[in-house]
């Protein structure tokens, strides 16, 4: 879907209705943006909104994945180090490891 | 769970969607940055502002966006729960849990940024006797009770089941949300018809940066959800040699 920018562009080109549909930046000053005409409140607040969902739903997923797969290698270690003190029994090392893993 | 079937399960398997959309993601999230990005500018910067509405109309190309995609929920969750229900496709479910709290999230902010939006140009903030308001209210508890549902019963595919019943259930308010501005036309007006007139309500300045952003909201659900269902996949398929084998390259 190129309407994004493309089809803008060929509407303004068509020249509809005397207007055009980009009449550049709405604002003269960056106070006067700042300002939304009265409805700072009203406007910031909703996008401040927007950005923390977009944010929190890309974030959280993101830091729980990196957690799940640092738990699933501590355990995959704990195994591992199972395996290795089952074959060498001597190794009490390796229970311990195992043991303190198997406790959660 | 007949031979013949075996190839449908392959294609819904856990595995196959991990490795489809790892090659996805990239793409997905590229256009969701773009028009993430064209849509915000567009609609902070550039669009003019309403002679009615001044600046506010900024609002509503966020409100329109995001409450025309939580609509997405409950039909989603359904297609997802009746593949569950006839399938017992284990991925479709995972789908439909992770997709239940993202819907939560969307009904709330349409929630919020209308109420926003509507405490200037109505004059308050919540109105009871509104249908669209109160439908779409109903929405968000319907995605508290489809969650709470599924950590309620114990037994997993019993809670599978009955959110999959609860979600075909749930999609009949999808229908009263949507038509309710045409049944009630109480305070909420009805979606305003595109003109292709640039300077007439709802002309091409407003619709389309309202469009881009609908496509931008539509590519972040599709990614936030991708992103969450990974997460359950290798946190259930633990056991499975190919998820070993990811979890030991982890860094």
């Amino acid at each position: 879907m190129g309407a994004g920018t493309g089809g803008a562009g060929a509407l303004t080109a068509a020249g509809m209705g005397g207007m055009r549909m980009f009449d550049g930046i709405q604002f003269n000053s960056l106070s006067e943006f700042f300002a939304m005409g009265g409805y700072a409140f009203n406007v910031w607040s909703v996008y401040a909104l927007f950005a923390i969902f977009l944010i929190a739903n890309l974030a959280l997923p993101l830091r729980k994945r990196r957690l799940i797969l640092r738990e699933q290698k501590r355990r995959l270690a704990v195994l591992d180090a199972r395996d290795d003190s089952a074959r060498e029994p001597a190794d009490s090392a390796g229970w311990e490891v195992s043991m303190a893993g198997d406790e959660k | 769970m007949a031979g013949r079937w075996q190839w449908f399960h392959r294609l819904g398997s856990p595995k196959w969607f991990y490795e489809k959309t790892t090659r996805w993601l990239p793409w997905l999230v590229g256009a969701m940055a773009l028009f993430l990005t064209v849509g915000i500018v567009w609609a902070l910067l550039f669009l003019p502002p309403d002679y009615q509405q001044g600046h506010t109309s900024r609002i509503l190309v966020v409100h329109v966006a995001v409450a025309g995609t939580s609509l997405s929920f409950f039909p989603l969750m359904a297609v997802a729960g009746t593949v569950t229900l006839v399938w017992r496709m284990k991925l479709a479910d995972m789908v439909a849990r992770n997709a239940a709290p993202l819907g939560a999230w969307f009904t709330f902010l349409t929630l919020a940024t209308g109420s926003i939006w509507g405490s200037v140009s109505w004059g308050t903030w919540w109105e009871w006797t509104d249908s669209r308001l109160v439908s779409m209210l109903f929405q968000f508890f319907l995605l508290l009770g489809v969650i709470s549902l599924r950590s309620a019963i114990e037994n997993a595919e019993t809670a599978a089941r009955a959110c999959a019943l609860l979600s075909i259930v749930g999609c009949i308010n999808v229908v009263i949300i949507k038509y309710s501005v045409d049944w009630w036309n109480t305070l909420h007006q009805p979606s305003s018809p595109i003109s292709m007139e640039v300077g007439s309500p709802n002309g091409p300045e407003f619709w389309v940066a309202t469009a881009v952003m609908i496509v931008a909201v539509y590519l972040f659900l599709a990614v936030s959800l991708i992103l969450t269902t990974r997460n359950e996949i290798i946190q259930r398929e633990n056991k499975a040699q190919w998820v070993r084998e990811l979890v030991a390259q982890a860094r």
